[in-house]
């Protein structure tokens, strides 16, 4: 508390004393110089805020200037990056969001047309661990077992939670011929509540099954890599659906950001990959840490940009 | 009142009409098959709506009862309106500031504008409540909780 | 039993005991400026509590959240202007009895609900969150869907003179709800191309324009009546009984007050209701159960009481679901998980067999912090009452100013004026036309739950009705809710006859 406020009154005073010296562009040499606003495309309290913030505050230690996080929701963060393309690229407005709003909303939402290259990125921090989550005594243990048990059981109930969900059970079911009814979802909490309370069979979870090894097990990840904190667990891929999808939290700045800007941010977040306070956060909310750097950040989003579209074009998806 | 539940059940049939017919064809998308429909709830809805406005009309005029002394008055009075104008133009002064110059200049102008808009005109006040209220608000939000507003 | 003895001594340290107050009071204020509330106060606090101790902070929260939830009534009290839809039914009769000089009264009553059912709401969650968490899992979809469709139709049937306009009401404001993505194919509906509105209408700035800036322009309106009521008020002399509680009003009160604790309990386990739901199906239990029911809504003291009973008790029941399966059953338990991680815990079964210790600490500082509500409760209605003193023409500018606040930061964006400001017109023509603004925003806030529920359980049921028969629950509910109906078309004669019957005594 007294920290935070020593803080915000050195940050006011360093403003003030940058605001005098005239409005002149700001120099990325002794950038940063004033606080830093960071936009979180989610309500206050989620998962992705909770990182958001753990970062901040690393990053704001490491940069010595305070950083102000802004929650402006909307359209799974389209809202916030639609808002941060209007901002000066000066490196004083940053987003910290899931990197889908770029590389999975525009296949998605009709309105949402950003491509990898409206923005720029400072690195990226953690990776979700997206998987098939059902019940710990469900009588199955991979996706294998699992296509055995559902043609057995036909009529069985999968949950779904977003039509990226829904078409990971599509490509299965279609393969397979498995009669299955999708039963709608809305949240990670919706989706607990269905699994612990075997309203469904199998659903999608973003990660937060984690959270209860007693009580879910997951049978294929979802990702291009294997989960660390489920590592004997097959990817999608390996299960022969190639439709692994990689989601990950990375700084998002507007389009024409200095190189050198980005490279300073992108080593005061490389700090959060060691700082025991952020390392301890994300343990807890079993986020793994996955840093990437400036130029590994662009690949990420390129590569990823292009394999999701492939993905989603191969599954009959439109934007709506 | 009478009169006015007649005139709005007309005017919902009209606005439950013109939804059904128009907005929600053109608004919302056909799902692929297999979905429930997106436009099932809202078309229900309007349908909901257009057949209560349509009884609402019905039981009014069915209902004979004479009309009695608050029945006659009509249910906004001429007060409400001019207030409902004078606040409405308030915010539409502040959201012009809050757009174009800034947004204390809009939080101001919301308490000016009103105040002088309700009929106070002690300069004192006028000048003493903005100042206090963006104050403790400054105070509130920006020193003790340590948030940004805008 | 050990821990929480355990508990009590770690809470009881001057440190955590301050953080608490703090945080009830901070809740307290927020609660009872117009237009702020709940969730504003608990998501401003959460980068306060970054600097604190696990225990303290989570305390904190709690406190935050207590404190704005019995604050809430302070404004629909006396300004009727409700700060968050679940404490509109307390302005039904709260603001009648502060326009009639019992503003003390009302809000003692008020307090004194709060406290009550938030305290053995409290009690419940320390006693039985792990076995009953697990029962509230048998409730799916089904069973919420019936359980839904029952609260629509009993909360509807109360609301306003003319049922016809109670519905039609209730329909926009499912319809309202409509809008934004579709949940199953992200389908934009009626967002006319607006990005913002792809996630729905927010509730926060919609609440506050239709229940506080429109009730604001219509007290504009009238502004020489009020001002003249208020100088009636205090030329008349007071008496002393106008300021308190009295024993009859208790043995009114109290049966109410349980009513809506066990109302209110229930609902904050089941997932997606919600403190409106609580508060309203509690506020038309005791209008449905009082001898005199006409009389609701002209300040009737246990409608107070029935009302902010319930409100509060969701709070700590909501925290059931969230501690012994770590599924938030409110916001507040949605942002307190993120408060929870922040220190290490993760909220959940495995939180009580891991750190059996620190969830004895919490439950011993949420039972401090309804201690503490009481106090600052009680000196706060003190100073709060000497409000309605103040001409009304001073308090417009400063409300429609918080009103402005609590809307811009539910987004962080002019977007949630604009929200506002058109539900305000919307708030404003429909408090003139006598169409009840309470059954739209149940409708509003229950609409979506309906929706998805229902196509779950059509989806569950192997789109069979047959298949009901194994969801006795679900069965339950859809027989309330015919009764319902049936009560609903035979008591809207004769509470017709009985409005002929009150205009004659007029």
């Amino acid at each position: 508390m007294s920290l935070s406020m020593k803080r915000s009154l050195m940050g006011t005073m360093v403003a003030l004393a940058v605001g005098w010296t005239g409005l002149m562009p700001a120099m990325a040499a002794d950038y940063p110089t004033k606080p830093i606003t960071m936009l979180i495309g989610y309500k206050a309290g989620g998962q992705t805020d909770l990182v958001g913030r753990a970062t901040a505050r690393v990053m704001s230690e490491q940069l010595g200037v305070p950083i102000n996080v802004v929650n402006k929701p909307g359209a799974g963060g389209a809202v916030a990056a639609a808002g941060l393309q209007r901002e000066d690229a000066d490196g004083y407005t940053i987003m910290f969001h899931a990197n889908s709003v770029i590389n999975t909303a525009p296949f998605l939402m009709k309105r949402v047309t950003f491509k990898p290259e409206d923005f720029e990125y400072a690195g990226m921090i953690t990776a979700y661990q997206a998987g098939l989550v059902t019940q710990k005594d469900a009588p199955f243990d991979n996706l294998e077992e699992f296509v055995t048990w559902a043609k057995a059981n036909p009529g069985f109930s999968y949950g779904s939670l977003s039509p990226a969900s829904r078409m990971t059970m599509d490509q299965i079911s279609q393969k397979e011929g498995l009669d299955v009814n999708i039963v709608p979802l809305k949240g990670g909490g919706d989706m607990i509540n269905a699994i612990l309370g075997k309203q469904v069979v199998l659903a999608l979870s973003g990660g937060i099954h984690n959270n209860y090894p007693d009580e879910m097990k997951m049978i294929s990840a979802l990702t291009t890599f294997r989960h660390p904190s489920a590592p004997d667990v097959n990817t999608i891929g390996e299960n022969g659906y190639p439709i692994g999808m990689d989601t990950r939290t990375v700084l998002i700045l507007p389009k024409g950001a200095p190189r050198d800007i980005l490279d300073t941010l992108a080593n005061a977040l490389k700090a959060a990959e060691t700082d025991e306070g952020f390392k301890k956060i994300v343990a807890t909310a079993n986020v793994p840490i996955m840093y990437f750097d400036v130029d590994a950040s662009y690949k990420e989003m390129q590569d990823s940009y292009t394999s999701n579209g492939a993905i989603m074009k191969n599954a009959g998806i439109e934007p709506k | 009142m009478r009169r006015a539940d007649i005139i709005s059940g007309m005017v919902l049939i009209v606005f439950g009409l013109v939804m059904l017919f128009i907005v929600i064809p053109t608004q919302i998308d056909t799902a692929p098959d297999g979905f429930v429909s997106p436009s099932l709830v809202p078309n229900m809805m309007m349908i909901l709506i257009t057949f209560l406005a349509g009884l609402l009309i019905i039981t009014t005029i069915r209902n004979k009862a004479k009309e009695t002394q608050e029945d006659a008055a009509p249910p906004i009075s001429k007060a409400e309106l001019v207030a409902f104008l004078k606040l409405g133009s308030v915010f539409a002064i502040a959201l012009m500031l809050y757009l174009w110059v800034a947004p204390l200049a809009a939080g101001i102008a919301i308490i000016v504008g009103s105040l002088v808009a309700l009929g106070e005109r002690r300069p004192f006040i006028i000048i003493v409540m903005p100042t206090l209220i963006l104050f403790g608000i400054w105070l509130l939000f920006y020193k003790l909780l340590g948030t940004a507003i805008v | 039993m050990d821990y929480l003895i355990t508990g009590f001594y770690h809470v009881l340290t001057p440190s955590t005991l301050l953080w608490v107050t703090v945080g009830v009071t901070l809740g307290y204020v927020l609660g009872a400026l117009p237009g702020l509330g709940k969730a504003t106060g608990v998501a401003v606090a959460i980068p306060m509590t970054f600097y604190l101790e696990p225990v303290t902070a989570i305390a904190m929260l709690i406190g935050i959240a207590k404190g704005s939830g019995a604050g809430s009534a302070v404004s629909a009290i006396l300004l009727n202007t409700p700060g968050e839809p679940s404490s509109a039914p307390t302005a039904l009769d709260g603001y009648p009895l502060a326009r009639q000089g019992k503003a003390q009264k009302a809000l003692k009553m008020g307090l004194f609900a709060s406290v009550i059912g938030d305290f053995i709401s409290t009690l419940v969650l320390i006693v039985l969150a792990a076995p009953l968490a697990r029962y509230a899992l048998l409730i799916g979809p089904i069973e919420l869907c019936a359980i839904l469709l029952f609260s629509l139709t009993f909360i509807g049937g109360l609301a306003g003179k003319s049922l016809i306009k109670g519905l039609i009401a209730a329909a926009f404001g499912v319809f309202f709800a409509t809008v934004g993505l579709e949940t199953e194919t992200f389908i934009p509906r009626l967002t006319f191309d607006i990005l913002e509105l792809d996630s729905g209408i927010s509730l926060v700035p919609m609440a506050i324009g239709m229940l506080a800036i429109a009730e604001m322009i219509v007290q504009a309106g009238n502004m020489k009546k009020l001002d003249a009521e208020t100088a009636n008020m205090y030329s008349k002399g007071r008496k002393k009984e106008d300021n308190i509680v009295t024993a009859s009003d208790w043995r009114r009160s109290l049966p109410a007050i349980f009513r809506g604790t066990l109302i209110g309990s229930i609902v904050g386990i089941l997932p997606g209701l919600g403190a409106s739901v609580g508060s309203f199906l509690s506020y038309g239990a005791t209008k449905k159960a009082s001898k005199t029911p006409e009389k609701f809504g002209t300040g009737m003291i246990e409608g107070i009481a029935a009302a902010e009973s319930a409100d509060n008790a969701v709070v700590p029941s909501s925290f059931i679901p969230l501690f012994a399966l770590g599924i938030p059953g409110s916001v507040i338990a949605a942002i307190l998980i993120a408060a929870f991680v922040l220190h290490g815990l993760t909220p959940g079964p495995q939180m009580f067999q891991k750190q059996p210790q620190m969830v004895a600490d919490i439950y011993a500082a949420m039972l401090c912090a309804s201690v503490i509500l009481l106090a600052v409760g009680y000196a706060g209605q003190r100073l709060f009452s000497q409000i309605i003193r103040v001409p009304i023409r001073l308090i417009i500018p400063g409300v429609m100013f918080l009103c402005c606040i609590g809307a811009y930061m539910d987004s962080s964006s002019v977007f949630s004026i604009y929200v506002m400001l058109f539900f305000t017109v919307i708030g404003f023509i429909a408090r003139k036309l006598d169409f009840s603004f309470v059954t739209f925003l149940i409708g509003f806030v229950i609409g979506p739950n309906l929706e998805l529920t229902f196509r779950q359980a059509i989806q569950i049921l192997d789109q069979q009705a047959i298949n009901l028969i194994y969801h006795p629950i679900a069965i339950i509910f859809i027989i309330l809710t015919m009764v319902t109906v049936v009560w609903i078309a035979r008591g809207s004669g004769s509470s017709k006859r009985a409005a002929k019957a009150a205009e004659v005594d007029k």
